[in-house]
């Protein structure tokens, strides 16, 4: 586990992640308190990725479930491998046959068969998936339960049952206890509210669009190639842009694309044009994108009336 | 530390959050393994364990604001502002303060605790003695205004501040006899003047913190900074905008609720056990796959929405909605009304939510300066558009009810609810104020199959959950 909240930071830096303090601090008790953590927050402001990366951080295995509407436990926990179960026994014919021989009348026949249906209904018959898998781990895993909020408010309840004492009962196998309990990371984007039983269950954890400073540090690591200035550019324009009413707010993966891009370009620096040209890579709406344009024309404005300059070229307004 | 959680949680309560016996637990775990040095690290030990929608946040915020980090902060702030009248930057500030203790050494003075760290500006040691100090005082047993200057008193007793005011003079006095030149001299003569002074301005204002946050008005006033709880008629600009995009969220919200539910009902789902158990009749072949299906009907739903200058903030927000409830359900219609009545739909398809809600309220369809005429809005309406509504349909009526004394015609609404298949009516004004004057918000009510008081988001959160196919 983590020493300190100072550990956290280090060993998730290490990975390419930058936490700040507050995200530090939640992680560290999620690891000592061994509860759960939910973490909400507007899209791609690396929700998913702070789960992947506290699992190489810690050097645990990652068990990923990503939910959707209509996840059942079928999907999620275990589901009998109904095809193998009739192949088997359709290769197994004769041998059924034999099972059955000398009995009278159906009824009989029945009883027989129920007798062994454990040779079918056995863990060679089943197909874990990842709940039943984190659970029956050899070792310690982190358990990513991706975009809770998609799936319906029944898989929810049933999650809560599993998430409160780390057990599944198979009626025809028994009752699996965690041997170790997984570190379990709930994300959500807030399509539906969690139910109060869940969270109450959860730290919680609400990660926000970072500031300025922790976005260019994340650029410093996520594009090591582009130069200070561009970064320093580029995330003024981003964070300038999530002040818009748009219908999708760049996240941080946006800004992370964006600069790639513009660093094939081999861009320096931005310009009013090439803004405009590669604009797509952040919004993707086109209503936004208007919005987007036209606030960036009145940003340039603003600077420019600022400086009282008008021959000042527009790479330098951007700043 | 578990008094102080506890009284914490306590505040909390106090304003709207709902914080449980277990979720207080793990706040004391978490605040035991963290400590309490430092504030950052406190406020996210907090939040996680106490704050669990997002929603309740900026509420969480100010009080902790006000109840923890309000001492130290108080501190810190005096610090720069002595920083500030010496004029120095931050590492000036930092040789200064070594250039003191040296002085210190060299005058051969035994200084108290206390003495030492206001001069050598140990904040943390202060804050730590002040806080002492305040329980000795019994500081937590504060309430009235009128109570801050007994108190504070109280307080400059239990930390020693006539005790400290006669060493720092001393200090002073003997900061003349070193070896230093006029203007260092004079500079630290300074620096332990301003001092001397501090001690009683900190806790002043610690005092006047600390009573606020205990104080029934100012709970209240923290309260309303809760968005959801604040009535649509009472929102600065930046409230109306945190309100637009609060709004849009939940009709968002909302979408992807009745999508989910909707893709359910159509689709059915694989029922592994039946298929299983109705291949058992063929010999174990699985001829037939059976699926779990449910009916459901599309919901179709007429909205009548008041824009008149009465509810003008809140029609704001209904059409907002409307707006967002167009692409929700299979076939809405939304009209607006104040006199005249006039149907937007095709407006609102076709337009963006701006210039859409733009043309609705500023009188492109209907007049919005004329006088309400619920009476003769729904007379019209039932005379020229009741071919929108059948047994499936669901009418809302958004709109205070407040008539002019016109005539109600109140049975064009019954009407209306007898060919529908519910009829609600969401009013943006306090349920108290119902009847009175020239509301027929009474006479209206007997056609309605639910008449909702929606003057708020919280309670706009409710009506939708209530409106929601199950
Ligand atoms: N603090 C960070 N340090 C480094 N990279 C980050 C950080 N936050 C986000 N990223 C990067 O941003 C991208 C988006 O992150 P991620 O996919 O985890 O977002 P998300 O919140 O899960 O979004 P969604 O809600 O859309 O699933 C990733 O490529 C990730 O590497
Ligand atoms: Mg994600």
């Amino acid at each position: 586990m983590f020493a300190s909240i100072d550990d956290v930071i280090a060993r998730l830096a290490e990975q390419g992640y930058i936490a700040s303090r507050r995200i530090a601090t939640v992680i560290y008790l999620a690891s000592e308190l061994k509860k759960p953590l939910l973490v909400e927050g507007p899209a791609g402001v690396g929700k998913t990725d702070l789960a992947r990366v506290l699992a190489l951080a810690l050097g645990h295995e990652l068990i990923r479930l990503q939910c959707y509407e209509g996840l059942d436990e079928s999907k999620a926990l275990y589901e009998w491998e109904y095809a193998k179960q009739l192949l088997y026994t359709q290769i197994l014919k004769d041998k059924i046959g034999e099972v059955l021989g000398g009995t009278q009348g159906l009824k009989a026949a029945v009883e027989r068969i129920a007798s062994q249906d454990e040779v079918f209904f056995s863990e060679r018959f089943i197909l874990p998936r990842p709940l039943l898998r984190a659970i029956t781990s050899e070792h310690p895993v982190v358990l990513l339960l991706d975009e809770i909020d998609k799936a319906d408010a029944e898989f929810e309840a049933f999650l809560l049952e599993l998430l409160s004492d780390f057990q599944v009962t198979v009626p025809e196998l028994g009752t699996f206890k965690a041997r170790t309990i997984p570190l379990v990371v709930l994300t959500s984007n807030n399509a539906r509210e969690m139910s109060d039983a869940l969270k109450r269950r959860c730290l919680h954890l609400y990660i926000d669009f970072p500031d300025r400073a922790r976005e260019l540090e994340i650029l410093k690591i996520k594009a090591p190639e582009a130069s200070e200035k561009l970064a320093a550019e580029v995330v003024s324009v981003v964070q300038s842009l999530r002040r818009l009413d748009l219908k999708k707010t760049p996240g941080i993966s946006e800004t992370i694309d964006w600069i790639k891009a513009l660093t094939l370009l081999n861009v320096q620096s931005l310009d009013e044009e090439l803004v405009g040209e590669t604009l797509d890579a952040i919004v993707k709406y086109e209503g936004d994108i208007r919005k987007a344009q036209e606030e960036l024309r009145e940003h340039l404005r603003q600077v420019r009336a600022r400086r009282g300059s008008a021959t000042a070229s527009d790479r330098d307004l951007l700043n | 530390m578990q008094d102080k959680l506890l009284e914490f949680a306590e505040l909390l309560r106090a304003n709207g959050l709902r914080v449980s016996p277990a979720e207080l637990l793990d706040a004391v775990g978490a605040v035991a393994r963290t400590g309490l040095g430092e504030r950052e690290v406190l406020r996210a030990a907090l939040a996680s364990t106490m704050v669990k929608r997002a929603r309740e946040v900026p509420v969480f915020e100010e009080l902790f604001e006000l109840y923890f980090s309000g001492l130290g902060e108080i501190i810190r702030q005096t610090g720069r502002a002595i920083q500030r009248a010496l004029a120095m930057g931050d590492r000036e500030f930092q040789e200064f303060l070594e250039q003191v203790e040296r002085m210190l050494r060299e005058s051969g003075r035994e200084l108290s605790e206390l003495a030492r760290a206001i001069l050598l500006h140990n904040t943390g040691e202060l804050e730590r003695r002040l806080r002492e100090a305040a329980r000795q005082a019994r500081l937590s047993s504060i309430r009235r205004p009128l109570e801050e200057n007994h108190f504070a008193k109280a307080l400059e007793r239990a930390v020693g501040l006539a005790e400290l005011e006669r060493e720092l003079n001393e200090v002073r006095k003997a900061i003349g006899a070193l070896p230093y030149d006029a203007e260092t001299r004079e500079r630290l003569d300074t620096y332990v003047g301003i001092r001397i002074r501090e001690l009683q301005e900190i806790i002043r204002r610690y005092v006047r913190l600390d009573r606020q946050s205990r104080d029934p008005a100012a709970r209240d006033r923290s309260r309303l900074s809760d968005i959801g709880e604040k009535s649509f008629y009472h929102l600065s600009e930046a409230e109306l905008d945190r309100m637009r995009q609060a709004v849009t969220r939940l009709a968002q919200r909302l979408r992807n609720v009745v999508a989910i539910r909707r893709r359910r009902g159509r689709r059915g789902r694989f029922d592994a056990k039946r298929t299983l158990r109705r291949s058992l009749e063929h010999g174990g072949v699985p001829f037939r796959l059976v699926f779990d299906r449910r009916k459901r009907e599309k919901p179709q739903v007429v909205v009548l929405c008041d824009v008149s200058d009465s509810v003008r903030n809140a029609s704001r927000f209904m059409l907002q909605f409307v707006y967002s409830l167009q692409d929700l359900y299979s076939r809405v219609r939304s009209f607006v009304f104040v006199a005249d009545i006039g149907e937007v739909t095709e407006h609102f398809r076709n337009h963006d939510a701006a210039q859409a809600l733009e043309a609705a309220l500023s009188g492109g369809i209907v007049n919005v300066y004329a006088h309400s005429n619920f009476g003769r809005a729904f007379k019209t309406f039932a005379s020229d558009h009741i071919g929108a509504i059948n047994r499936r349909t669901t009418v809302i009526v958004m709109g205070d009810a407040r008539n002019n004394w016109n005539l109600p015609y109140d049975s064009c609404l019954r009407e209306v609810r007898q060919r529908a298949r519910q009829l609600i009516w969401l009013n943006p004004e306090s349920r108290s104020t119902w009847g009175f004057g020239d509301s027929v918000m009474d006479q209206y009510a007997v056609h309605c199959d639910l008449v909702e008081e929606c003057r708020n988001l919280n309670q706009l959160y409710r009506v939708v959950d209530r409106l929601l196919p199950r």
